[in-house]
């Protein structure tokens, strides 16, 4: 027990560090098929206009639950091996924002709160006094309000589908999350079972030592 | 099966080795579980080693491509991930075991005679850990890689004279780029084995002078028992309860050790706002930025790490068990304890005012710690021979001085 107290003590000190997430808003992430088809839909509609998706493949959509018919669609010519980058070249998207669009394959990793980073950022668009439009959470974003939150109608129905374009998100930058929780379960359990009987078996092998004229080396 | 051994041990003394070292090794009875983490190193070596290996065997140490060879071996290979995640949480489980090693050495004293050889080649292993995580940081190619190597690479700049050749020499370059990168994965790659070497020696030392013990004094046989059976089952369990936090780490929670910078690919233009180690080097790191001069930062921060070889010439109280029977010391240490933390919470922050100053004072009190210890520790010694001390201490207080003078005499 004390080990454990020690570890995580010298643990918690990193944590303390970790930036304040407080104005990100909620939300619960949930790889069920449905949501990842849906955000997909959104990223490869929507985001690959100015993003790219390199580390992952088109074939790696199939395994989200996408038809195949779906995935032809989004991939057009390309092989099903191609990762998945944006149609436009690297320069025309620099000529039209000053930058590339940063990849999106890693980035529920790559900020701080995952996905609810990108949830909120892609929320929280905003008119300002001056009839433009701004992002409350990243002031000066160059990038456009392309869900039209600022100006919607059903904002909840925008919010919906920015969560599942997180949720989408959130599966690309670690697409081997969900194997990685189920088989932790049983390493866990498996782990647990024998410790238990090392313990045991600890115990018994310590009790000779109560035995008389035993001690000694 | 005996004829085999039979052959074998008229060739190479393989029985009399495994009775020497295992079944008839004498180990105090008395050792507490803070005595496991020796054997839990060892362990988190090897995980380290095989794991790295089969990293090793698909990353790509160029500038262009490290990043993307990570995301591979995360994504394509099979059990990729798992191989990733065992060797960035195994990082962090390494230095928590060491610094837990080192803090049961500190509390209990163990660096007194005639355990000197073995604090001292410890102390060497600590500073190869370090480079090696250092140089291993450096190789998934992200913002703070790049620009965490930047930084403590720039430090040597202090050095007089040749301060700016070492930097270039170091980085094989005039910043971090590719050159910097394949040197620090051959590094990275060879300083394991030399750790194992020097863990090879820290085990000769142990397995001559034998080990230490919570009362610091040296047990009677009767006290002594085998390594094997009693050791070894008592290491094994306290393995299953490392590995289920390990394990909890490794499988739920993996990016606690990774900062999300570092999945930003590194970029020379772009310095983040915000550049941090990782947690295991905070102290010192907060040690280093509370000095406002470069050199004078870089000594007390290469002093804070070495500052602890010395510890068995600054403490003079000959009174065995370290904290055990004096409560002074006691309360040092856990002063001390409370100080890292301090520094180490300070180390996470952005420099500003306050903080500034709270870890300047935890600098202060840190040396301040250790500077008086030579007198303090007299002055407990005298304070608690008057006080009196329990009989078994004082007889082999007598004892060690008897041998030391019958040395002095012949």
């Amino acid at each position: 027990m004390i080990h454990r107290l020690c570890i995580l003590t010298l643990l918690t000190m990193s944590t303390l560090c970790a930036a304040s997430e407080t104005q990100l808003r909620p939300l619960e992430i949930n790889h069920r098929a449905d949501i990842l088809q849906r955000g997909a839909e959104t990223i490869a509609g929507v985001c690959m206009s100015c993003h790219d998706l390199k580390y992952l493949h088109y074939r790696d959509l199939l395994s989200i639950g996408l038809s195949q018919k779906a995935v032809d669609s989004y991939r057009g010519e390309l092989s099903l091996e191609a990762p998945l980058l944006s149609s436009m070249s690297a320069d025309q998207r620099k000529a039209m924002f000053g930058l590339v669009p940063p990849d999106l394959s890693m980035m529920a990793r790559a900020r701080e709160g995952g996905a609810r980073y990108i949830y909120t950022l892609l929320t929280s668009f905003h008119t300002t006094e001056a009839g433009g439009v701004d992002n409350s959470l990243f002031p000066g974003i160059k990038m456009p309000d392309i869900l039209s939150y600022s100006s919607a109608e059903d904002p909840e129905a925008i919010r919906k589908t920015a969560r599942e374009a997180a949720i989408f998100l959130d599966w690309a930058a670690d697409p081997h999350a969900d194997e990685r929780h189920t088989l932790g379960y049983y390493v866990l359990a498996y782990l647990g079972v024998l410790t238990l009987l090392l313990y045991l078996l600890k115990c018994r092998i310590w009790q000779r030592l109560d035995a008389p004229d035993s001690k000694s080396a | 099966m005996s004829r085999m051994v039979d052959w074998i041990d008229r060739r190479f003394p393989l029985s009399h080795f495994i009775n020497k070292e295992l079944t008839g090794y004498p180990t105090p009875r008395n050792l507490s579980s803070w005595w496991n983490f020796g054997f839990l190193a060892g362990f988190v070596l090897l995980l380290q080693v095989l794991s790295g290996i089969f990293l090793a065997m698909h990353y790509k140490p160029d500038a262009q491509l490290a990043l993307g060879s990570v995301e591979h071996i995360m994504r394509e290979v099979n059990y990729g991930w798992l191989i990733r995640y065992m060797h960035s949480t195994g990082g962090s489980a390494f230095f928590a075991i060491i610094y837990i090693h080192m803090a049961r050495s500190l509390y209990y004293a163990c660096y007194h005679k005639p355990r000197e050889l073995m604090w001292w080649s410890g102390q060497v292993l600590l500073l190869m850990l370090m480079a090696t995580a250092f140089m291993g940081y450096l190789l998934p190619w992200g913002q703070m890689s790049y620009w965490g190597a930047q930084v403590i690479t720039n430090l040597f700049r202090a050095t007089p004279f040749f301060g700016d050749q070492i930097v270039v020499w170091l980085r094989g370059g005039f910043t971090i780029g590719d050159d910097t990168l394949s040197r620090f994965f051959v590094l990275h790659y060879l300083f394991p084995f030399l750790i194992m070497g020097m863990v090879f020696i820290h085990l000769i030392a142990l397995h001559y002078v034998k080990s230490s013990n919570p009362t610091g004094i040296e047990l009677a046989k009767n006290e002594q028992i085998t390594f094997h059976p009693y050791f070894t089952i008592k290491d094994l369990y306290g393995l299953g309860l490392f590995l289920i936090i390990y394990c909890y780490f490794v499988f739920f929670n993996p990016d606690f050790f990774i900062e999300a910078n570092n999945n930003i690919p590194a970029n020379p233009l772009k310095t983040p706002s915000h550049i941090e180690p990782e947690w295991y080097f905070l102290p010192f790191y907060a040690i280093l930025r509370s000095i406002p001069d470069l050199l004078g930062g870089v000594i007390a921060m290469s002093l804070s790490v070495m500052i602890f070889a010395a510890l068995p010439f600054l403490d003079r109280c000959k009174i065995p068990g370290g904290a055990r029977y004096r409560p002074v010391y006691r309360t040092l240490f856990y002063l001390f304890m409370v100080d890292i933390l301090v520094l180490g919470y300070v180390g996470a922050q952005p420099p500003n005012g306050v903080l500034m100053q709270v870890g300047q004072a935890a600098t202060f009190i840190y040396f301040l710690l250790f500077s008086l210890l030579p007198f303090i520790s007299r002055k407990e010694e005298k304070w608690l021979l008057a006080k009196g001390l329990p009989p078994a201490v004082l007889a082999f207080m007598e004892e060690e001085a008897a041998r030391e003078s019958g040395r002095k005499k012949s």
